[in-house]
């Protein structure tokens, strides 16, 4: 053993994305991966390798029949666990209904939100920018995705929003005995939502082409499918994109250089959301299945076994970005898998980069100048997605 | 200069029309509007172009000179 060991366990052949040392050390972790493990190996449940290279996670996202999705994100789901969908699905049957949902989150769609996402950040801010102090996490990030999905392109009514945001705040950060209860009543919700919805007249959003549906091997999608359809819609874009937020505010908050270059060059700021995603990615790893014998990465997979495409340690592959763990806002040559590769690039990733530039926008507007919380240091609770927990910062209000 | 966009590996990033909206452009669902077929390259638009080719996480997009 010639490397320095960074976890007390041997990441490469005894991988566990569970593991707390990669919670911690995530960075070095997947660092390690990248240069030295190009497949690593997990016994954990029924076993999976672990995908780390740029070339190796783009070619095997790429590659849906020896790939499958069918079998669920998750390496080792519970028994009774819940598909989400077109997530959970390879094509054909994926690809259609990806084409009744792409349109409400193309760009063309998502521009109409900028002025309501504006609002929404500015009022967060309105509730902590004069105390000179907040936790961003729960303050704004938790919130702002919601806000800004329920009120436009998930159109769900005022009334309802208090609880279905307590109960999905419950299921994505709540102690872990609560999360499945109110996952439950989300479900219950939706399912009754989308329900009511069926017997009203038609709106033309994205509600009523989830109540459609589409067409399902000549018959049409059972109902079940449409409820895991706005299931996978409404929970994809909120924590991920509350973690990703929370990473940039983070990053601007141990460097100063780099937001005073973002405040003096607002162009930048798209690089700014590029270079977010890349470093602080929500989707560590989502699971497949191989379909077929396959060599990847020097390492001979049978068709049966399980993977993980490794998205978080491919955007930190030297081979794709030079100096990968820099954080750098006037790179040329960004390239990230932060949305994924392959037919299930993220539904909502125009959205998320919309709700990142405007977070970083209006909060280096109001307040231009901050740090973390002297003694604090942000947590995170980390597995097949990763979510910074709290985030505490202070800075002097202006007057 | 010259690029291709492969309509088998694009899947909407849309990472091409934010570097380079005078070369690239979107359709209705975010994928690049010209696919399998050659987009001429303004001139002066050469950089950003390139940049939209490294970028594309797909490496859907190719460059050729003529």
């Amino acid at each position: 053993m010639t490397e320095a060991r960074v976890t007390s366990r041997d990441m490469h052949t005894d991988f566990d994305i569970e593991d707390v040392s990669l919670a911690e050390n995530f960075e070095e972790v997947l660092d390690d991966l990248v240069a030295h493990c190009p497949v690593a190996h997990s016994t954990v449940g029924k076993g999976y390798h672990v995908i780390n290279k740029h070339a190796d996670v783009r070619k095997a996202g790429q590659d849906w029949r020896t790939f499958s999705s069918a079998d669920g994100w998750l390496l080792n789901p519970p028994d009774q666990s819940i598909p989400i969908l077109p997530e959970d699905l390879d094509p054909p049957y994926h690809d259609t209904w990806r084409r009744v949902l792409n349109p409400f989150f193309a760009p063309g769609n998502v521009a109409k939100v900028e002025e309501l996402a504006h609002d929404c950040a500015r009022r967060l801010l309105d509730g902590f920018a004069d105390k000179g102090e907040c936790e961003f996490v729960a303050d704004f990030a938790a919130h702002l995705p919601g806000l800004v999905l329920f009120n436009s392109i998930v159109p769900v009514p005022e009334a309802d929003l208090p609880q279905l945001f307590q109960d999905i705040d419950t299921y994505s950060f709540g102690p872990l005995d609560d999360r499945v209860p109110a996952f439950v009543r989300v479900y219950g919700y939706l399912d009754a939502f989308l329900k009511r919805r069926s017997e009203e007249d038609p709106r033309g959003d994205v509600i009523d082409a989830i109540v459609a549906g589409v067409d399902k091997d000549g018959e049409p999608s059972p109902w079940e499918d449409k409820v895991h359809t706005l299931l996978d819609v409404v929970f994809g874009g909120l924590a991920t994109t509350t973690h990703a937020m929370s990473g940039a505010i983070y990053h601007f908050a141990t460097h100063p250089e780099i937001r005073r270059d973002l405040i003096a060059n607002p162009d930048l700021v798209a690089n700014a959301v590029e270079e977010t995603v890349r470093l602080y990615p929500p989707v560590v790893a989502p699971a497949r299945t191989v379909r077929n014998d396959v060599e990847i990465g020097g390492v001979q997979l049978k068709a049966g076994d399980r993977v993980a495409l490794n998205y978080a340690a491919a955007s930190r592959d030297p081979a794709a970005c030079a100096d990968p763990a820099e954080f750098d806002i006037r790179r040329t040559d960004i390239v990230q898998s932060a949305f994924g590769v392959g037919v299930h690039r993220c539904l909502g990733a125009h959205l998320a980069r919309l709700e990142l530039r405007v977070t970083i926008e209006e909060f280096l507007a109001r307040i231009p100048d901050f740090e973390l919380k002297p003694g604090s240091a942000p947590t995170y609770e980390s597995a097949q997605l990763r979510t910074m927990k709290n985030l505490h910062l202070v800075w002097t209000p202006s007057t | 200069m010259k690029v291709t966009v492969d309509g088998s590996l694009c899947t909407g990033h849309g990472r091409c029309y934010s570097l380079a909206p005078d070369v690239f452009e979107p359709d209705d669902e975010g994928y690049s509007m010209q696919r399998d077929v050659p987009i001429p390259v303004p001139p002066g638009q050469e950089e950003l172009t390139s940049r939209a080719v490294h970028a594309c996480p797909e490496g859907a997009i190719t460059a050729t000179e003529s």
